[in-house]
């Protein structure tokens, strides 16, 4: 495609304080239709601070944030959701009380989820265990359609994270900390998971701290730093940067 | 010299919520049940009071027998109905916790007959004092004494002794507290032998300040500690006291210029309703 | 049918109007509702209140109904704002509140309520297969919602709130649903239970009966409902086969509520299979 297309997302000049402290302090970056955006930065950069303002969970003091030309700053995060702005969370926070495919099932209902009245008037749920199926073979969880989500280990209850934001027909997904707490080959398979959702249609923002699967996948990186943006560009640049360098390391 | 009368009374039940709320406050900071059959046990206490009294004609040998067998009791409604489910959703104990209020309510219905017992001898209850214009009954000073002394006493336990101070480690990190070495078992235990006797002692104290034990009397009292808990914030015993006596001051003036409207019980939970519209988190909670 | 029949009849319909009311709040969405006896109160007020200036029958059941659910639905904005544990203890003082409003207006009969309500205009016999065909309707209608996609759904709330969101749910809307949805029928049961009673007194509405109905729901299991229509059932009739057990009718309640949560806290259903999506 040679027309530019407008941004999917801005994110503009956003702030917050927490009990005084500063976790976001004019964070602003742009996220571009089909990329997959790594934000990094070392601890206590404001990362996650930042995709939570954008996904909806927190409001951030001030600064704004565009979806598709919209501004969303407002929005609560259940209307993001069904504009097409979806959050996985770091915790996973499956619902442990339905099964797995049932977890999907839900959020690819998400046509008779709209309203109650919607709700109260649908009761066939064929299509969207239909297309929650497919969801899980595509992700790899077939096998454990009926189990409960408390039998599964981490890596699978995150990609079952995965799956159910996916059963949303997201545009941009927002993952926080997808590789936390995975084993370094639990870590490739999601990565490579998560790296095939631009082709997907899903454009991907994640918040990340395993650094050698990021440089691997990313195609462009934002590095946060004491809660502003310190560098953007594509990864073998930004790494290169002595200011990178020193934010993470302390040392030139 | 009404509006002053007011503020006094209002304190002075306030300080009879105190005691109540309290107890329900420390059970609910340190294992977010709400334990609603913590009016049994006031209920229990009041009992315990006059029949010891009336049998042995001692008062004070009535308030002794009160807070041993209110602590036993509070110390046994923990470990038979409480430790075994506190894996459940908090739904599950606060259910139980209904339930078994109503089979003691009923229990001193059944027992000690619906129509209720006074004090043979109740000297306190007509003999009052007046302090600068306002006339209190020796109960309700007793009361006021009473609950300044066992709070101020649990304040400086909390502060000074190891014991209490593992109470407060526990309260606020319990897995924090267990690295250190406290028992948490015994925490709890303490909780609920402190939280108890402070209960039957306020039965005994509502009893002889209206003559009369009856089987409902847990109900009124305890709901509006409820409602204070949930007013003071979180667990906080400070917020507790607090909202004790603005709840207490609140009632006394609503009951006299809302009293066509509401009658007085209602007007706790009004406030409490109002109050949490504005703040969710209560008075004094964090969010 | 004889009339001591069609009375039984009567309660035992009208009390599973209430329980599956409150199921739907409690036992689908999760939201502890520790007052709803107000609801019925305020139905039953509201229908009689207009029974006695004359308002025919679907009226006043309408009536009462639509005043329950509203306020119903403005008592589930609390639900919104506070803590979950918090919930219990404002549902219990929504409880007192109207109580504690009832008893003081002169207009609505203070302490001794409202007496000489006009009768349904039906024999006690066929008013009796009335409130039946009203609780038969209510319980399929659970079960509608149960099997739509609103029960699935209520489950996700009741299961996590913040994740419900993340999939796109309007939680707030939902639990407003519940809301007014179960108010609205404890007002029905209300409005059915005056032309029964004809006189209705304030004490009828206080916490205990809130209880009672928790009782129901929580035996039967909170959220299935075959064991809410059971244990119902079961529970109303159970002070009519001993008469020396009515004496100890709370009493029982008290001691099932206690035993059944402690030992089997998803009520008989949870005894009897596992709740399924």
């Amino acid at each position: 495609m040679s027309t530019p297309m407008a941004p999917l997302a801005r994110i503009e000049d956003l702030h917050i304080s927490f009990g005084g402290v500063a976790a976001a302090n004019g964070v602003s970056f742009t996220v571009e239709h089909g990329e997959f955006l790594a934000v990094i930065g070392p601890n206590g950069a404001g990362k996650t601070t930042a995709l939570r303002m954008v996904a909806g969970i927190l409001r951030p003091d001030s600064g704004r944030v565009f979806f598709e030309d919209r501004d969303v700053t407002g929005l609560p995060v259940s209307a993001r959701a069904r504009l097409g702005l979806g959050f996985t969370h770091q915790i996973v926070r499956p619902f442990y009380n339905f099964t797995i495919i049932e977890n999907v099932m839900l959020a690819a209902g998400h046509g008779q989820t709209v309203s109650p009245w919607r709700a109260l008037t649908s009761r066939s749920r064929d299509a969207a265990r239909e297309k929650a199926q497919a969801i899980l073979e595509r992700i790899g969880l077939a096998a454990q359609a009926s189990q409960s989500p408390r039998a599964l280990p981490l890596g699978q209850r995150k990609r079952l994270e995965v799956a159910r934001a996916i059963a949303l027909d997201p545009k941009l997904l927002l993952l926080d900390e997808p590789l936390a707490g995975l084993s370094s080959a639990e870590a490739t398979t999601m990565a490579d998971l998560i790296r095939t959702l631009p082709g997907q249609g899903i454009t991907v923002v994640l918040v990340e701290h395993n650094l050698g699967e990021v440089l691997r996948i990313a195609d462009r990186l934002v590095v946060l730093d004491a809660g502003k943006v310190l560098a953007e560009g594509v990864p073998g640049d930004v790494m290169a940067r002595t200011d990178v360098r020193q934010a993470y390391t302390g040392v030139v | 010299m009404l509006f002053v009368e007011l503020i006094v009374k209002g304190l002075v039940y306030g300080c009879m919520y105190a005691m109540m709320a309290v107890g329900l406050t420390l059970v609910y900071g340190l294992l977010r049940i709400l334990h609603i059959a913590h009016a049994g046990v006031f209920a229990l206490g009041a009992y315990m009071t006059v029949t010891v009294a009336n049998a042995t004609g001692s008062l004070a040998l009535g308030f002794l027998v009160a807070t041993v067998v209110s602590s036993i009791a509070g110390i046994a409604i923990y470990r038979l109905a409480y430790q075994p489910i506190l894996h459940h959703a908090a739904f599950v104990p606060m259910v139980v916790s209904i339930g078994l209020f109503i089979v003691m309510q009923e229990g001193f219905r059944l027992i000690f007959g619906a129509y209720g017992i006074a004090f043979d001898n109740n000297p306190w209850y007509v003999a009052n004092i007046s302090l600068g214009g306002i006339n209190l009954t020796y109960v309700e000073v007793a009361m006021v004494i009473m609950s300044v002394v066992l709070l101020v006493g649990f304040g400086l336990f909390a502060s000074m002794t190891r014991a209490g101070i593992g109470w407060r480690a526990t309260v606020t990190d319990p897995q924090m507290a267990t690295s250190f070495g406290v028992d948490p078992v015994r925490v709890r235990y303490v909780n609920f032998l402190f939280g108890s006797a402070l209960a039957g002692i306020a039965g005994g104290l509502v009893g002889l300040l209206n003559n009369y034990v009856e089987p409902t009397m847990g109900g009124a009292v305890s709901y509006k500690a409820l409602a204070i808990v949930v007013l003071g914030g979180l667990g906080s015993v400070r917020g507790t006291l607090i909202a004790s006596l603005v709840l207490g001051v609140v009632e006394a003036f609503g009951a006299i210029y809302l009293a066509d409207i509401f009658d007085r019980d209602a007007i706790g939970f009004l406030f409490l309703i109002v109050v949490l519209m504005v703040r969710p988190q209560g008075l004094l909670g964090r969010k | 049918m004889s009339a001591y029949v069609a009375s039984l009849v009567s309660v035992v319909g009208i009390n599973l109007i209430l329980a599956l009311g409150l199921n739907i709040i409690t036992g689908f969405c999760g939201q502890v509702s520790l007052g709803h006896a107000a609801f019925y109160g305020l139905g039953a007020y509201t229908a009689a209140y207009l029974a006695k200036l004359g308002a025919p029958l679907p009226l006043t059941l309408l009536a009462g109904a639509a005043m329950a659910g509203v306020i119903g639905i403005v008592v589930g904005l609390t639900s919104l704002r506070v803590r979950h544990d918090f919930l219990a203890v404002t549902t219990m003082g929504i409880g007192f509140v109207f109580l504690g409003f009832v008893r003081k207006q002169k207009w609505l009969g203070g302490e001794l309520g409202i007496s000489g309500i006009p009768g349904p205009g039906l024999d006690p016999v066929p008013y009796a297969l009335l409130i039946v065909v009203f609780a038969i309707a209510v319980t399929i209608f659970s079960f509608w919602i149960k099997r739509s996609w609103m029960g699935f759904t209520f489950d996700a709330v009741a299961d996590d709130e913040d994740a419900a969101r993340t999939v796109g749910v309007n939680v707030s809307t939902y639990k407003l649903t519940a809301f007014g949805i179960g108010t609205a029928l404890a007002g029905l049961a209300g409005g059915l239970y005056i032309y029964f009673a004809r006189i209705i007194l304030p004490d009828t509405f206080d916490f205990v009966q809130s209880i009672a109905i928790l009782t129901m729901v929580v035996i039967g299991g909170t959220g299935s409902v075959w064991g809410v229509f059971a244990s119902t059932i079961v529970l109303t009739l159970l002070p009519e086969v001993s008469r020396a057990a009515a004496d100890y009718r709370l009493l029982i309640f008290g001691a099932m509520l206690m035993l059944v949560m402690r030992f089997s806290p998803g009520g008989l259903a949870g005894l009897v299979k596992r709740k399924p999506a």
